[in-house]
């Protein structure tokens, strides 16, 4: 799924959430909670009781004040990643979901590596399964993802909205789709209340982005199997292309104010080009 | 506006109705899945149609079809408007080139300010409209037929100029009526000052009759009169001048003798009044001249000349009924002076140089000769033993009367039984008896022919106008001549057994046929050159016109009956069809940019 090259490259990153999450198990990521650890928080004044093997004896010897030295809790971060499999991300050569999956398993990695917990679900699946751990899990990961075939979907949103009213644990949540429901924004904000952070990536074919239609049709909704009857002229397709960022705006918009990231990737895009120029560039990763 | 063919207006009604139909047909739309519908707005364009009828929804594209529709058949229905412009569709122009147009109270003449109305008609015709342009002068001719070419009708219009000489509007309104006076919504426009002679035989037919007035004012004095008359006290030489505009002018009249000064008389002339003056001259004299100088705008008329040869001008009084085979071969001699007459007038004794009898009863008149066709009278030198039909030629003398002259093929379908009396010589003979009679007594001649020329078909041929010549010399009693007087603008003919060279702003050579050189005119006025068979003789042509001469220009003219107002700017219902065709042509063009737009 994704070149020994890519893999190597993807070795340096690791995923950035603006968010912490309290950990299940000792992970390599750093909570807000001070704690014990290697990583320097804050310093504090001292109080009957403390530790005194962290007292910061230089500052000591310098001022005479007795400082303690506080540390963050480092902890593992439960990292879902839902890849979109419904029948809308069949469109487009090679397909959406062919797309999908490799931006999935580029993220898998990345958390994998992280020593995240990841687990890997297509969108709307609602079972739930032991998280995934350390490099070792490579394959396993990979096997999750290639078993992700088409399934039915009765849209984005009730898809989204299923994963909302799911008890996972609190984390970042990584969804791979192309979103087109006009009811998407108002499902990522529910999902964002849940206190997940959530990333939207968004995979769009060429024939959505430029559409090439000609002549007199009648538009059949590939989830939904609504109608649309239409003169596919100049005019159309430029009401088309206003609509399709008009939509995309509102969900850049409603993943910011529930403190998520939000990109749209055109398939074919190189995964190198993804992982660099859009998400390490915007923070994504670390 | 009007319709030509209101008719077809009723094609919009089919043609509005299939338009609308084929809009009611129903797209089958071809299906296509897409991953969102939502994206796509619910935007459809009817713009074929492949299936059974729905409702019928609005579309630019069928309002603008219904326009190119009516537009088609708006066009085909001829609309018609009102439009300004000289000419129709079919436009005969009928351009004055007399006299009186070369007066110059318009700059820089009447003839050119009309030439420039027919260039501007000519301008402003359609391309489908045709003209013609017939020229009213002495001899009217058509210019250029029914055409629709402006460079070539430019052209001709180009070089036209005026004549000294009176025209014959008459002619060529009745020239103009044979070419358009068929065709419905044709016109015949006239171009003149009005200066001719009211038009009674002329019929317009089915075209209308517009007159386009030229002229300002009418300021001219003209020499009416110039002649000598010998007396037993000498030769006295008359003169005299006419006022033709409204208010007194005075002029200078300068008199000639064979070319040198012989007296400048000072007048001034009231207005509508007419000076003169006699003066005893001397005998020798063969031409006398006179030049008027005068704030006047035609110039044509300020000269004369009169010449004192017995022979060279000679006073012809025609009796009889309307001839004009006669009246031309007479009027062909430039020495003749003719007047017209239905019978003798009581008091024509010692007035005319020669008397015609044509058809009528010769009656005695004191006169130098006399000419009988066909009827003799008391006194003729023929013995008359009533009439016959038809005739044979036998014989004739070689006398120089006949010469030229050929009785062979002459068929006449009433001939008197003539036989010589008296005096008189036969000179041809026919199967009837004497053809040709001649007397000549001390002081007078008399000649006959035995039939009137309107009993026959001599007038149709050649030696028709060589006879009358020959009877003129020989009745007039002329003498060799070395000057001859004409009427500018007017044929004349001169005896030649070769030809003549006539040497007159430019030299013409008109050779001769049977004896006889036809000129076909001079066109000023003044002095000039003819050489008949090599021995030259002086030529001089004026203008004797009182028509010419009153350049008043006229607001309206009779012409056929009724009187026709000057019209500055006549008006004609025009096609309007183009503007249509141009609309018509946006419309679709519109329609097609909207299709594309939309398809």
């Amino acid at each position: 799924m994704l070149s020994p090259r890519e893999l190597r490259a993807l070795g340096g990153f690791r995923l950035a959430p603006r968010k912490s999450f309290p950990g299940k198990v000792r992970g390599e990521r750093l909570t807000s909670r001070r704690g014990l650890s290697i990583e320097f928080a804050d310093y504090r004044e001292y109080a009957e009781g403390d530790d005194l093997r962290h007292l910061d004896w230089n500052v000591l010897a310098r001022l005479e004040t007795p400082v303690m030295r506080t540390y963050r809790d480092e902890e593992d971060l439960a990292v879902h990643i839902r890849l979109d499999a419904s029948p809308s991300m069949s469109f487009g050569e090679p397909s959406k979901l062919d797309y999908a999956r490799r931006l999935a398993m580029a993220v898998g990695v990345m958390g994998l590596i992280g020593g995240d917990a990841v687990s890997i679900r297509p969108l709307g699946d609602t079972r739930r399964f032991p998280p995934l751990r350390g490099r070792a899990s490579y394959v396993r990961l990979q096997e999750g993802i290639t078993a992700t075939e088409e399934r039915a979907s009765e849209g984005f949103a009730r898809d989204v909205r299923t994963l909302a009213s799911t008890s996972i644990s609190t984390g970042l949540v990584i969804i791979i789709s192309d979103a087109l429901d006009p009811d998407a924004a108002a499902a990522l904000n529910l999902l964002g209340g849940r206190g997940h952070e959530v990333w939207l990536l968004q995979t769009l074919s060429a024939v959505e982005i430029d559409p090439d239609l000609e002549g007199d049709l009648r538009l059949i909704d590939a989830e939904s199997g609504a109608e649309v009857e239409i003169t596919a002229n100049s005019e159309a397709i430029a009401r088309y292309r206003e609509n399709l960022r008009a939509h995309n705006e509102g969900l850049a918009s409603a993943v910011r104010r529930i403190g998520g990231r939000f990109a749209s990737v055109a398939v074919g895009t190189p995964l190198e080009d993804v992982v660099q120029k859009t998400m390490r560039r915007e923070g994504w990763l670390r | 506006m009007s319709f030509l063919n209101p008719a077809a207006l009723w094609a919009m009604l089919p043609l509005g109705g299939i338009i609308v139909a084929l809009y009611l047909l129903k797209m089958r739309r071809q299906d296509m899945r897409v991953p969102a519908s939502f994206l796509w707005p619910a935007q459809t364009e009817e713009i074929r149609a492949n299936s059974l009828f729905q409702r019928l929804r609005f579309s630019w594209l069928l309002v603008l079809q219904l326009l190119a529709a009516l537009l088609v058949v708006l066009a085909a229905a001829r609309p018609q408007t009102m439009q300004s412009g000289l000419a129709g569709q079919v436009t005969v122009i009928v351009l004055d080139s007399s006299a009186s147009m070369a007066a110059t109270d318009v700059r820089p003449s009447r003839f050119d300010a009309a030439k420039g109305i027919v260039a501007g008609a000519i301008r402003e015709a359609k391309p489908s409209d045709r003209l013609a342009l017939i020229e009213a002068g002495p001899n009217p001719r058509v210019v250029f037929s029914l055409s629709s070419d402006p460079r070539k009708q430019l052209s001709a219009l180009d070089g036209l100029g005026t004549t000294d000489a009176e025209n014959d509007v008459a002619e060529a309104l009745r020239l103009a009526g044979a070419l358009v006076g068929g065709i419905d919504g044709a016109r015949i426009i006239l171009v003149s000052d009005g200066s001719f002679a009211p038009v009674t035989d002329f019929s317009r037919g089915k075209a209308a009759v517009f007159y386009q007035g030229v002229g300002k004012l009418s300021d001219n004095l003209a020499i009416t009169a110039l002649g000598q008359t010998d007396s037993p006290e000498g030769r006295l030489l008359y003169v005299a001048v006419k006022n033709f505009g409204p208010s007194a002018t005075e002029g200078t009249i300068s008199l000639y003798a064979d070319g040198k000064p012989l007296d400048s008389l000072a007048f001034k002339i009231g207005k509508g009044s007419t000076w003169g003056k006699t003066l005893q001259v001397a005998r020798k004299t063969l031409v006398y001249e006179a030049r008027l100088e005068a704030p006047d705008y035609l110039k044509a008329d300020n000269y004369a000349v009169a010449v004192a040869d017995p022979g060279a001008n000679l006073r012809v009084l025609l009796v009889g009924p309307p001839d004009p085979f006669t009246e031309r071969a007479l009027g062909l001699d430039p020495r003749v002076k003719l007047e017209k007459a239905t019978q003798l007038p009581a008091n024509a004794g010692g007035q005319y140089d020669v008397v015609v009898y044509n058809g009528v009863e010769e009656r005695p008149v004191s006169a130098r000769g006399v000419l009988v066709l066909g009827r003799s009278g008391t006194g003729s030198a023929i013995k008359e033993s009533g009439t016959s039909k038809g005739m044979e030629f036998l014989s004739k003398t070689d006398d120089p009367i006949l010469k030229g002259v050929d009785f062979r093929v002459t068929q006449a379908d009433k001939i008197a039984r003539w036989a010589a009396a008296g005096r008189g010589t036969e000179l041809a003979t026919s199967s009837r008896g004497a053809l040709v009679v001649k007397e000549e007594t001390a002081g007078r001649r008399r000649l006959y022919l035995a039939f009137a020329p309107l009993d026959s078909d001599f007038p149709l041929q050649v030696g028709f106008p060589i006879f009358f010549a020959n009877a003129v010399t020989y009745l007039g009693g002329a003498r060799d001549q070395s000057a001859l007087s004409v009427d500018a603008g007017k044929p004349f003919s001169v005896p030649a057994e070769k030809e003549a060279k006539v040497s007159f702003n430019g030299d013409s050579i008109v050779p001769s046929r049977n004896g006889m050189a036809v000129i076909r005119s001079v066109a000023r006025v003044g002095r000039g050159e003819i050489r008949v068979d090599g021995k030259p003789r002086a030529l001089y042509a004026s203008l004797r016109s009182e028509r010419e001469s009153n350049i008043v220009p006229q607001k309206s003219v009779s012409l056929g009956g009724g009187e026709v107002k000057t019209t500055q700017t006549p008006t004609r219902l025009g096609d309007f069809w183009r503007p249509l065709l141009a609309l018509l042509l946006a419309v679709l063009a519109f329609e097609w940019w909207l299709f594309v737009k939309k398809s």
